[in-house]
Parts: structure tokens; C-alpha cells; sequence
């Protein structure tokens, strides 16, 4: 099931997350802005005022269309706003992560793959 | 239970039997192969899901030290530093190249992280001041980073691992608990199918073995009766010929066969 | 000689003024604040310094919100002071805003290379550096026409002339552009109150003593900050402001340093420069950039001192008298104190308690 192909040309990481933990995620250096015209960043900065259905929209893009992200970061809280596209995405590629961010601590409880993992073992 | 699963739609005889036969034998040992299989994933997926979870815990710490260190910019630069550093970037620097971990014939891809060389958006940022703060947030994160990519994949191999557990567990309990009963059951079945033929075979050759036995006792009494009559009449002729006082006695037997004779 | 007339236009901004540097929180007030358990107990805690300002934030804000409120009072403050301001300290509190106003410039160049909607960036201006010409900034579409109508226009055009052209803002990192325009900037002020004939006094002695610190702060930071990058010696050596402490010979041999040592060696001219580069352990070489992860452990970084020391001149610029400067040190001593709360709070929301002493208080 996990053919060379979907996989090989995955090489970078996304993310959607709150200026800071974009920031500083940025400054590790998984930064990248496709060339030409239609620059497309692999990051998302969510505040106040982004709409939930333009999370959803980044959300689909990283996961569907684009074949370049190994790895989506997503901050726990904003995976709280779509968590229904969150919980239901379980192809293994790319894998979604929910990360903690500097004002919501982490929450193992609500962490998708995390309940998974409780379920599978009745806990 | 193994009642209901039917069996399969083979004509009673014994080439399908031994087909049959030969297919409870692979199923067994497909059964005891993929048992193998599922118990060493299984471990395997333990094993994960326990490095999951102290990843995810990992994380949390790491994320927040992290998230300090840039706290630590904000404070030495005075300022956002946030929208020039989304600005700037361009080049990922930080990528990750995928690699395959074989386990019991399932491949599971490893992250694996490396840095692109020469390539680096923010070597300026924070020139002014603030700079080596930069330098040691980057350097935070970058770690919390390879943390997070160790962590998708093991969340990754989680979610192969899973996928690969439950069809293998689905291929053992089909042959555990429908393809060896059923064929069990067909054999079950042509057995006692051949068995009643076998029966009725038998009947059949009783019942032939009796007639033919009749047939014979008939045909012997018929000789018998035949010989008998030429001996009687043999006897007669010689007796009349050379003992008179016998005829009468012979003629008595005579006539009460002769009465046999008709009706036969 | 010079406070005879300085009341009659400056007396009163610096009255307010002083009575600003009073409401700034003490050593008590930190020493309150770091026992706090949440930000809302930070807020209540600083209830009496900022009354109203925190009043419209939600239940433990976040910290970035409570900066901002804090930021918010000193505009306004600041503001005041700027409107009841005449003659030449209104132009002297319109160089403070300068430097802000650099910063903004830089975002909206930045915004226009890439080609963004420039309007959103107006929001993440600093409102100290906002100009009435900013908002014209986001006219402009490409960076040759930032450069030739809008520009021009703003304040800060001097600082562009000569130096930049329209291409380096293209090609050169906006950093380097931006480094360019403080330090222009900084030789312009220094200029402005070396020569004015109102600032001979007071004035001209601390201003001269503050900004000869902050220039020499800046050639210091790039050249340590530079190592590494692709930033060339010779335009290293064209951002360092062509004043200060170490100016010339000093900022010679910053531009020749290829490493801590060298910068170490080149300040070592200046006893404080010397000190701080000795107890920070960079002159011994043992540390160089990448030690300075281990340096926050045993106290403070070399940025930490040089904050440490502007706030002391800026405490000791209250002990003079008939000078805007003071308004000078009340922005930077308030400035400090956004940052410290900022990083109090910050503490305290990611509980890491054990470094919430790293702060500077001079009071």
C-alpha cells in the first residue's frame, strides 16, 4: 500500500498554525514558496479573524492536492475548528500533526490519532 | 456455529474430496502463517503506539521550550518579528526524505530529516539586534522540528501499521472462522455423501448377490429335480426291466412327481 | 545659562513627563508581578500603573494582547506630549518617532516585494511611526514607484537619498536596507542635536552620550550577528553610523573582526564595551555565537547588558534638568517596561518560572 511513488517526492513540511508557532517553525527553516506565478506557501497563519473555512480550504490543499508536503503541523486548537476533516483524513500521507502552541497547552485527549490509539487499547 | 456457514457447492466425489482435503491444509497453514504475521505487527504497533505516546508528550515539552525561545526574541528584538520572517521565506532548508523499514513484509516509511545546505532565508534577520536570540530560537526550533518529523513517522507507520493489522486480523479470522469450517464442513458433507453411496452401492450389490443367490438355488434345485427325474426314470426302466415287485412303489413316486412336475 | 527660557516652551511637556517616569513600575511592583500565577493576576497587578488601557481585555489575555495595550499607553501618552510640544522639542520628539517609522517602512517594502495586499500591513504598523503619508505607501504597486512618488514623500526620505536606490530595494535584503536607514538615521539625529542652538547644554551632553551608546550597540550587533551570512566586510562596514565611542578607529576593526575574538579586540578600546564582551565570556573566545544557548544560565546575554546599561543612562538622564531628552529616556525606560511584562507574562503563561528574573529593572 505504500508505494515508492507517494512518498518519494514528499520532501517538505507544512503548517498551519498561529503566528508564533508559524514564526518559529519558519524560522527552523521549513519555509517554502513554490516559484512562479502562482507562489504557493506551504504555511498558513490562523488569528482571530480567519475564517474556518479557509482553514478548511489550506487544510484540503496540504492533504489532497499538493504532492510535495511529507508532514502537516497543525496547531491543536485550530485542528479543534475543522476536527471533523481532521479526525476523518487518515491516509498516511502526508500525516497530520497536532502540535501544541505557545497559548494551548497540549491536550492528549483531543489529539486524533491519540484517541485512535485509546480506542485500539480500550483505555 | 460452524453449522451456518454452509459449505461449498462441490459435487460429492472423491476428486473434490481430495481437492478439499488439500485446501484444509493450506488453509491451516495460511492460518498459523498469517497468526505469525499479525502477532509480530501487533508487537510491532505496541511498540509504536507506546513510542507515540511518549513522543506526543515529548512534543509537548519541546513545542513549549521552543516557544519560549522565540518569547526570548520578542523580548530582544522589541518587536514582531513575525511577518518579515513569513516574508522571507522561500527555500524549505529543513526537508525530509522518506525511507522504507520492512516489517513482517509491510513498508513502513521512516522520515528522515537533513538540512538543505546554502540555503538559509533569515541569516539577516535581526541584524540590528536581536540577532543572536534569532539565531538560538532557529536553532530551538530546528530541534523541535526533528521531533516532530520522528514523531510523523511514527505516527505514520501508526496508521500503515493499523490498516495492515486489521486486514491480516480480517484475513485470520475469515479462514479461522468461515474458510476451515466451511471446507471442514464440505468434507463433512462429501464424506458423508460418499459414505451413503457407499451404502447404497452395498445395498444394491446385497440385493443383486441375493438375487443372483436365488437365481442359483433355483437353477440347482432345477438340476437337481432333473437329474433326480433321469435317475427316477432310469431307475424305473431298470426296475420294471428286472424287479417287478418294486414297479408298484416306484409307480406311487412316479406319479405324485409327475403332479410336480405341472405345476412347475 | 540654558534653563532660563527652556520653561517657556519646554517646561511643561517636561513636567508630564516626570510625573510619566513616576508612574513606571519599581523594583516592588516586579517583585509583585513575578509571583503572579496567571495573567490575570499580572493585569490586577499592573491595574494601577495602566487602569483603563487593560480594562477591554478578555480573561487571561494573551500575552501579545497585553503587550499590545501596554504599547497603546505609551502612544497616547506620547501623543500628548507631542501635542502640547513647540518649536524645536516638537522636532525633537518627531525624531524619536523616526525610528519607528523605519520599522513600519521597512513592513510595507517588504509587503509590496512580495506583493501583497499592502492595506493589512497598515494594521501591523507601528502606530509611533506612523506618518500621514504611510497610508499612500500601499498605493504603490511596485518597488519603483514606492520609490519615486511615495517615498519622496515621506520623512525619511533623506535617509534615502544618496545611500539607496530603487533597485537596491529590489535586490538587497530588506534588512540591510533597513540597517541602512537607521544608521543614517542615527547620524542624522546626532547631527540635529550636536548643531541645533536650542539642545547646547543638557541636551547635546546626553543625547550625544545616548546616541554615541546606540550606535556603537548597532555596529557591535551586526558584526557579531553577520558572521555567517553572506553580508560582506564592505558592507558591513556601510551600515556602521559614522559617530560613536568606537568611530573610527574602533568601527576599523569591527569591520575587519571575523569572529567574536576580533569584535572583542576592536571594543576592547572602551572600558564598558570591554566589560560587558568579559562577562559575558565572549572575549575569551570559549563562547562564540553558538555558546551563547549556555549564556542565559549564568545570567545575561551581551544584548541583556547592553539593555541594562541604556536603561541607566536613561534613569541617570532624569537628574538633569530643562531638556526634552528626558522624553528620550521616559519612551526607552517605558519601552523596556512593555518588554519586561511582556516576558513576566510570558513566564508565567508557559511556566517557566525559573527564568523570570530575567528581566531589567532599573527603579
Amino acid at each position: 500500500m505504500a508505494s515508492a511513488a507517494t512518498y518519494k517526492d514528499r520532501q517538505l513540511l507544512a503548517v498551519i498554525g498561529d503566528e508564533d508557532s508559524v514564526t518559529g517553525l519558519l524560522l527552523a527553516g521549513i519555509g517554502h514558496v513554490t516559484e512562479g506565478a502562482d507562489a504557493q506557501r506551504n504555511f498558513l497563519v490562523v488569528d482571530a479573524k480567519t475564517e474556518t473555512s479557509q482553514i478548511e480550504q489550506a487544510f484540503q490543499n496540504f492533504t489532497q492536492e499538493r504532492k510535495d508536503i511529507a508532514v502537516l503541523l497543525i496547531n491543536q486548537h485550530i485542528a479543534e475548528r475543522i476536527r471533523h476533516s481532521v479526525d476523518t483524513f487518515a491516509d498516511p500521507f502526508p500525516a497530520v500533526l497536532e502540535i501544541p502552541s505557545k497559548d494551548h497547552l497540549y491536550d492528549p485527549e483531543k489529539d486524533s490519532v491519540l484517541k485512535r490509539v485509546r480506542r485500539l487499547f480500550g483505555e | 456455529m460452524s453449522g451456518a456457514v454452509g459449505r461449498e457447492p462441490v459435487f460429492p466425489t472423491r476428486q473434490s474430496l481430495g481437492l478439499m482435503k488439500s485446501k484444509l491444509k493450506g488453509a491451516e497453514t495460511g492460518h498459523s502463517l498469517l497468526k505469525r504475521k499479525s502477532e509480530a505487527l501487533t508487537k510491532r504497533f505496541r511498540e509504536i503506539t507506546r513510542r507515540i505516546d511518549e513522543a506526543k508528550r515529548k512534543m509537548g515539552r519541546v513545542m513549549q521550550i521552543a516557544a519560549f525561545s522565540l518569547a526570548e526574541v520578542s523580548y530582544a528584538v522589541g518587536g514582531d518579528i513575525g511577518y518579515q520572517v513569513q516574508e522571507s521565506a522561500k527555500q524549505a532548508r529543513f526537508r525530509v526524505r522518506a525511507k522504507q523499514e520492512n516489517v513482517s513484509g509491510v513498508f513502513l516509511p521512516q522520515f528522515e530529516s537533513y538540512t538543505q545546505e546554502g540555503v538559509n532565508d533569515f541569516a539577516l534577520t535581526g541584524l540590528g539586534k536581536g540577532g543572536q536570540q534569532i539565531q538560538r530560537c532557529r536553532e530551538t526550533y530546528a530541534r523541535a522540528v526533528e521531533t516532530l518529523v520522528e514523531l510523523a513517522s511514527l505516527q505514520t507507520a501508526f496508521l500503515i501499521l493499523d490498516e495492515v493489522i486489521k486486514v491480516v486480523n480480517r484475513r485470520v479470522n475469515a479462514i479461522e472462522h468461515v474458510i476451515i469450517p466451511r471446507t471442514e464442513n464440505t468434507i463433512k458433507y462429501i464424506n458423508s455423501e460418499l459414505d451413503e453411496l457407499d451404502r447404497e452401492e452395498f445395498y444394491r450389490l446385497k440385493k443383486v448377490s441375493g438375487k443372483k443367490q436365488r437365481d442359483n438355488a433355483a437353477a440347482d434345485a432345477e438340476i437337481l429335480a432333473a437329474r433326480k427325474k433321469a435317475e427316477a426314470e432310469e431307475a424305473a426302466g431298470a426296475v420294471a426291466a428286472a424287479e417287478p415287485e418294486a414297479a408298484p412303489e416306484a409307480a406311487d413316486v412316479l406319479g405324485e412327481q409327475e403332479d410336480n412336475d405341472v405345476i412347475f | 545659562m540654558e534653563g532660563l527660557f527652556f520653561n517657556v516652551n519646554g517646561g511643561f511637556v517636561e513636567g508630564i513627563v516626570r510625573g510619566y517616569r513616576n508612574s513606571l513600575l519599581t523594583g516592588q511592583n516586579y517583585s509583585n508581578l513575578t509571583q503572579c500565577e496567571t495573567i490575570d493576576d499580572v493585569k490586577l497587578q499592573l491595574g494601577p500603573a495602566y487602569g483603563d488601557f487593560l480594562a477591554s481585555l478578555p480573561p487571561n489575555p494573551s500575552t501579545s494582547a497585553l503587550a499590545g495595550k501596554m504599547t497603546d499607553k505609551l502612544v497616547s501618552e506620547f501623543r500628548y506630549l507631542v501635542a502640547q510640544s513647540v518649536g524645536s522639542t516638537a522636532k525633537f520628539l518627531e525624531y524619536l518617532t523616526y525610528g519607528y517609522m523605519i520599522d513600519n517602512i521597512a513592513l510595507l517594502i517588504t509587503g509590496t516585494l512580495h506583493e501583497r495586499d499592502t492595506r493589512e500591513l497598515l494594521e501591523r504598523c507601528h502606530p509611533l511611526g506612523w506618518f500621514e503619508t504611510l497610508p499612500v505607501l500601499c498605493v504603490a504597486t511596485n518597488i519603483e514607484e514606492l520609490y519615486n512618488s511615495v517615498l519622496i514623500e515621506t520623512p525619511l526620505a533623506p535617509y534615502f537619498k544618496g545611500s539607496l536606490s530603487h533597485h537596491d530595494l529590489d535586490e538587497l535584503n530588506i534588512e540591510i536596507v533597513r540597517n541602512t536607514l537607521y544608521k543614517n538615521y542615527l547620524e542624522d539625529f546626532y547631527n540635529f542635536v550636536q548643531t541645533h542652538p536650542d539642545f547646547s547644554g543638557p541636551t547635546q551632553e546626553i543625547m550625544s552620550e545616548i546616541l554615541q551608546f546606540e550606535a556603537d550597540r548597532r555596529a557591535i550587533n551586526i558584526t557579531l550577528n553577520s558572521f555567517g551570512t553572506e553580508l560582506s566586510k564592505q558592507e558591513r562596514r556601510k551600515l556602521y553610523p559614522e559617530f560613536g565611542n568606537l568611530y573610527p578607529e574602533g568601527s576599523l576593526m569591527l569591520s575587519r573582526a571575523e569572529d567574536v575574538e576580533g569584535v572583542a579586540l576592536a571594543v576592547s578600546a572602551v572600558s564598558d564595551y570591554k566589560s560587558f564582551f568579559d562577562a559575558v565570556g565572549l572575549s575569551q573566545g570559549g563562547g562564540g555565537l553558538g555558546g551563547m544557548g549556555g549564556g542565559p544560565a549564568d545570567g545575561k546575554s551581551l544584548e541583556d547588558l547592553f539593555y541594562q546599561k541604556e536603561m541607566e543612562m536613561s534613569k541617570f538622564v532624569f537628574t538633569r534638568q530643562f531638556t526634552p531628552a528626558v522624553v528620550y529616556a521616559w519612551m526607552k525606560l517605558k519601552e523596556q517596561e512593555i518588554r519586561n511584562v511582556t516576558w513576566i507574562s510570558e513566564c508565567i503563561a508557559q511556566n517557566q518560572k525559573e527564568r523570570i528574573g530575567n528581566f531589567i529593572s532599573v527603579f
